[in-house]
């Protein structure tokens, strides 16, 4: 009994707190979870945004992956994508698919690909601030640097 | 089963007599209790990756290290407690195989040992249970990358 009641006292204490949390979430908090689909971002300006959204249409349409995040700075393009849970015995394949496609169809262009879902977080937390206008070009443009750092570390 | 042949009548028959009124293991309850439990254990270790990777710098590859530490401790912790022998016996193999069963076999053969003293006692036979695991596991990850590295050398990878 005295189980029982604590099991219900946690349940009622998880349903009074998710009652309080009807604020609206950024996408970032549930970028872990479920799919956020963010617009691609460029952090050199509006130059090259028609680009970076062609470039996400092309990723987009590989039926393995379900969500793709692409940010297109002044030195290259770093994409990013989730790939489906059952596809997942196959990230190798699909990377260097993914990689040879974009290469293919814009030679001049440098890409960096990833599956890391810290990787994605971190590219949808840089979309949210350059949307919101609390981070410069410049400083956007270094967090990008930063990010495809982080992607060469893993390798 | 080997002896079988050189049983006498009489003990055939009370074999029988035995089978019949042993009382079944509940194989199937067992192992939905097992698998609810170790799915629960693994969500949990899930939940925590993601907190390594939302709130610290850590990538998808590299998050493996602390969660397996902060589970392993926690576990360690509940069986200091006395919880996790409870949650043994009710889940059996859904808490033994997750990586939380080795940090229970560290503390339990710790405790158990705790009266032969720190040194002798608990150092010596810290590992008891746990220290097959550790050779084995060494082992076979060595095994392993040998086999990676010469397909490496060899071209295959």
């Amino acid at each position: 009994m005295y189980w029982i009641r604590i099991i219900m006292a946690l349940f009622v204490l998880v349903c009074l707190t998710s009652c309080a949390e009807k604020q609206q979430m950024k996408d970032s908090q549930l970028a872990l979870i479920k799919a956020t689909d963010p617009k691609p971002v460029v952090t050199d300006g509006k130059k090259g945004s028609e680009q970076a959204e062609d470039i996400k249409h092309d990723v987009s349409s590989f039926p393995e992956i379900y969500d793709v995040a692409v940010v297109k700075g002044k030195n290259g393009a770093l994409v990013v994508y989730k790939v489906k849970h059952m596809q997942r015995f196959n990230m190798k394949k699909i990377e260097s698919k993914v990689t040879k496609k974009l290469e293919g169809k814009y030679p001049k262009e440098k890409f960096t690909v990833s599956s890391d879902y810290k990787i994605f977080l971190e590219v949808v937390r840089l979309n949210e601030k350059m949307r919101a206008g609390t981070i410069s070009n410049q400083n956007a443009d270094k967090r990008f640097k930063e990010i495809v750092k982080m992607t060469e570390d893993m390798k | 089963m080997a002896g079988k042949k050189n049983t006498t009548p009489e003990q055939q028959q009370y074999q029988q007599l035995q089978q019949k009124h042993e009382k079944k293991r509940p194989v199937l309850k067992n192992c939905i209790k097992a698998f609810f439990i170790g799915g629960l254990i693994c969500t949990i270790g899930q939940a925590i990756s993601y907190f390594y990777i939302y709130f610290f710098n850590f990538t998808e590859q590299s998050v493996g290290n602390p969660t397996v530490a902060t589970m392993v401790f926690l576990s360690m912790l509940l069986t200091g407690f006395g919880v996790y022998d409870r949650l043994g016996q009710f889940a059996g193999a859904g808490s033994a195989v997750p990586v939380t069963g080795f940090g229970n076999a560290v503390i339990s053969a710790a405790i158990e040992h705790r009266t032969e003293g720190f040194v002798l006692g608990v150092g010596g036979n810290m590992f008891k249970l746990a220290g097959s695991v550790l050779l084995f596991g060494v082992f076979a990850a060595f095994v392993v990358a040998l086999i990676k590295t010469l397909l490496g050398i060899w071209g295959g990878i």
